[in-house]
């Protein structure tokens, strides 16, 4: 049986919310969990719920990260924290996979300290799942997938090439789509377009035979969801992420104003709940759960910072679903193209030039 | 001279047998099931013949009773299936449904306090002081609260009038109390009551047992029941390992469910780090006929580094529990539990 390290002193709610999630999903009964934190306040909240103490180990980690710290410094003034002891279980083999909704830098630079890159990456990258207009895959997703969204600020154009094989593995294993299509983001569809390294990595994916590369989208195509795996690099992902959260924060404050300022307003958004209901329910962040660090030997899921129990049942049975479908041997495998891409991409080039 | 003896109460539905009656559906199931058919609790019917087994070489000689709430038209079946699990036992005691139906007591069909307790009672008379008993029981119905309330009353912890008390709140019928009554006068109190264990068939909140009875000993499994009854040498090494070779081999369990179940007894102070590591040590010695090693090897490992535990609670005041209180919280908590069960599987 999978076995996924929990950090249970990450996030916003944690403990309560962490322990209520895992004590959710073991009545499941399909995966194992090692909740890492506080002993303590794991075991008096975990005896709160209804939960299979057969698949619940609880292991002691004194220390927490706070939500706000400076990662590196946190990480070295507290060695003994939750999320580098439930990395090195992972490292160790006790488990599988690691779960954490907290402090994203200090998960990634603990992850980065206990585990080793894959073949052939240079930085980790961490990607993002967004709702968008189109669906995706044979199962309909109404999620797509965006990376870098910020583990590495500049990327190069095989940094980009690596960002496109780790998304194509994440969505055929853990979207369950067998062609994902992969798009570069870019300031116009056209090849020749955008920054070199974007043309450059344009030219690289346009080589690799086993992915399903649509070309270059623009901002617009983002919400739509033109494409299932958009690549980019941590610093531009990460400026789209957190404008696509504003917009939907500023929609919610809207409509909240609106349903205050006028009764017939009023009476419309009302007429509209289910209608409204069902949409943030197609779209909730709770349901995906968390965000993939791709790259490393091991898989992190990074859940929300506020995740509610739901959320992280979600996140714990996303990086499950993600290790039984083998997602490391299959980036491994995928990753293993690179120096023929590269060498195919430089001869054609050559070719070009002569 | 002869031997002591130890008396094991068994319920059957839940506790040894796995059955559903959350639904019309399954009631009916049960009703048309053949005792082959029947599925038990994993690791119960092997816990059972383990105890009964170490009769041979103990000083005591087990006496098994089952007191079910399952109606009296299945005597054949569930004889058959004990039968079949090569159980042996002293009484099989079923609810007369057929009779409260017809003589319209339709109360007596769904409660359980007037049908056990003075069934306990009556057959307590059977047995001496220092003869001690093992009850076993589940989260689905109010067994937890009946054993406590036999216990207490057994040890004189409550008076008559408790159970009187209780009695009225459940509406049990006179003749229901007349019976406990005359039970009640054959009777040598006694603290006989050794320890409770409720299998938490519904994976019900332990804490919510807690408050009922110190000796209750709320289990997610018959391997947990193993080690606490070996460590209070009421069961072999071989035996506990039987159990669990039973869980593992025909039940789907594993080496680290079996390290968890122990982990969580550990947190919840029902074993002590150092009672575990003599049952391990036992375990280790043993020569089961299949490779326990693995497991010793993860109990070693849970032994080594252990969980950082609390000091136990100072024991409770002696005084005697609100009974009638506790009976109207046991039926909140167990009518949430059954919602809870219902709302996960919607979801």
């Amino acid at each position: 049986m999978i076995t996924i390290a929990v950090d249970g002193m990450g996030g916003d709610h944690a403990p309560q919310a962490i322990v209520e999630g895992v004590a959710l999903l073991s009545l499941e009964g399909a995966v194992q969990i090692l909740l890492v934190g506080d002993h303590r306040q794991l075991s008096t909240e975990l005896a709160r719920h209804r939960h299979e103490a057969e698949l619940i180990s609880i292991r002691h980690a004194p220390q927490i990260i706070p939500m706000d710290a400076k990662p590196a410094q946190a990480l070295d003034a507290l060695p003994k924290n939750s999320v580098s002891i439930a990395a090195r279980l992972v490292a160790e083999g006790e488990a599988d996979a690691l779960v954490t909704a907290g402090n994203t830098g200090a998960a990634i630079l603990a992850a980065s300290r206990e585990w080793k890159r894959l073949p052939g990456i240079r930085r980790a990258a961490l990607a993002a799942v967004y709702p968008t207009k189109l669906r995706h895959g044979p199962k309909e997703d109404p999620f797509a997938l965006l990376l870098d969204v910020g583990a590495t600020v500049s990327a190069s154009a095989e940094d980009l090439l690596r960002f496109a094989l780790l998304g194509d593995a994440y969505a055929r294993i853990v979207s369950s789509n067998p062609s994902p299509k992969i798009a570069l983001l870019s300031n116009g569809t056209e090849a020749n377009k955008g920054s070199p390294e974007i043309r450059q990595a344009h030219a690289l994916l346009r080589h690799c035979k086993d992915i399903n590369f649509i070309g270059n989208v623009e901002g617009l195509d983002i919400p739509i969801g033109t494409a299932d795996v958009i690549v980019t690099d941590g610093f531009v992902g990460n400026v789209v992420l957190k404008m696509l959260e504003g917009i939907s924060d500023v929609v919610q404050e809207l409509a909240s104003y609106a349903f205050h300022r006028h009764l017939t307003w009023r009476i419309g958004l009302t007429l509209l709940k289910q209608a409204l209901n069902r949409l943030k329910d197609l779209t909730d962040w709770e349901a995906y759960g968390g965000a993939p660090v791709l790259g490393f030997d091991h898989l992190l899921i990074k859940a929300h910072g506020r995740s509610n129990p739901m959320a992280i049942r979600n996140a714990i049975k996303v990086a499950a679903k993600a290790v039984r479908g083998d997602i490391i041997g299959y980036t491994a495998q995928a990753l293993a193209q690179l120096p023929e891409v590269v060498e195919s991409a430089a001869s054609d080039a050559e070719e070009d030039e002569a | 001279m002869r031997a002591k003896r130890h008396i094991f109460r068994w319920d059957l539905d839940k506790t040894y047998l796995a059955t559903d009656f959350d639904s019309l559906g399954s009631l009916v199931k049960i009703a048309f099931e053949k005792a082959d058919q029947k599925v038990n609790v994993p690791g119960a019917a092997s816990l059972l013949r383990q105890l009964t087994r170490a009769t041979e070489d103990a000083e005591w000689e087990a006496h098994v009773h089952f007191i079910s709430g399952s109606p009296q038209q299945m005597a054949g079946v569930l004889a058959e299936k004990l039968k079949l699990d090569g159980i042996t036992y002293h009484s099989l005691n079923l609810k007369p449904n057929l009779r409260n139906l017809t003589r319209g007591r339709f109360r007596a069909i769904k409660e359980q306090v007037g049908y056990k307790l003075p069934l306990l009672l009556k057959g307590r008379a059977d047995y001496g002081p220092g003869e001690m008993e093992t009850l076993f029981g589940d989260d689905a119905e109010s067994d937890g609260f009946i054993y406590a309330l036999y216990a207490d009353l057994m040890a004189q912890r409550i008076d008559w009038d408790t159970v009187l008390g209780v009695f009225e709140a459940c509406r049990v019928y006179p003749d229901t109390l007349e019976m406990a009554k005359a039970a009640r006068d054959h009777l040598q109190f006694d603290d006989c009551v050794e320890q409770i264990f409720i299998n938490l068939d519904r994976r019900s909140n332990p804490n919510r047992f807690a408050g009922i009875h110190e000796r209750i000993v709320p289990i997610y499994n018959y391997w947990q029941a193993a080690l606490v009854m070996e460590a209070r040498g009421r069961l072999s090494a071989g035996g506990a390992l039987a159990v669990a070779e039973t869980m593992i081999s025909s039940f789907g369990s594993s080496v680290a469910r079996l390290r968890n179940s122990a982990e969580d007894l550990l947190r919840r102070r029902q074993l002590s780090v150092e009672g575990l590591a003599l049952v391990n040590e036992a375990l280790a010695n043993a020569e089961p006929e299949w490779n326990h090693r693995p497991l010793v090897k993860a109990l070693s490992r849970l032994i080594s580094r252990p969980p950082p535990v609390d000091a136990p609670p100072p024991p409770a005041a002696d005084e005697p529990r609100d009974y009638v209180a506790l009976f109207h919280q046991e039926k909140a908590a167990r009518k949430q539990a059954k919602e809870e069960v219902i709302k996960a599987r919607r979801a």
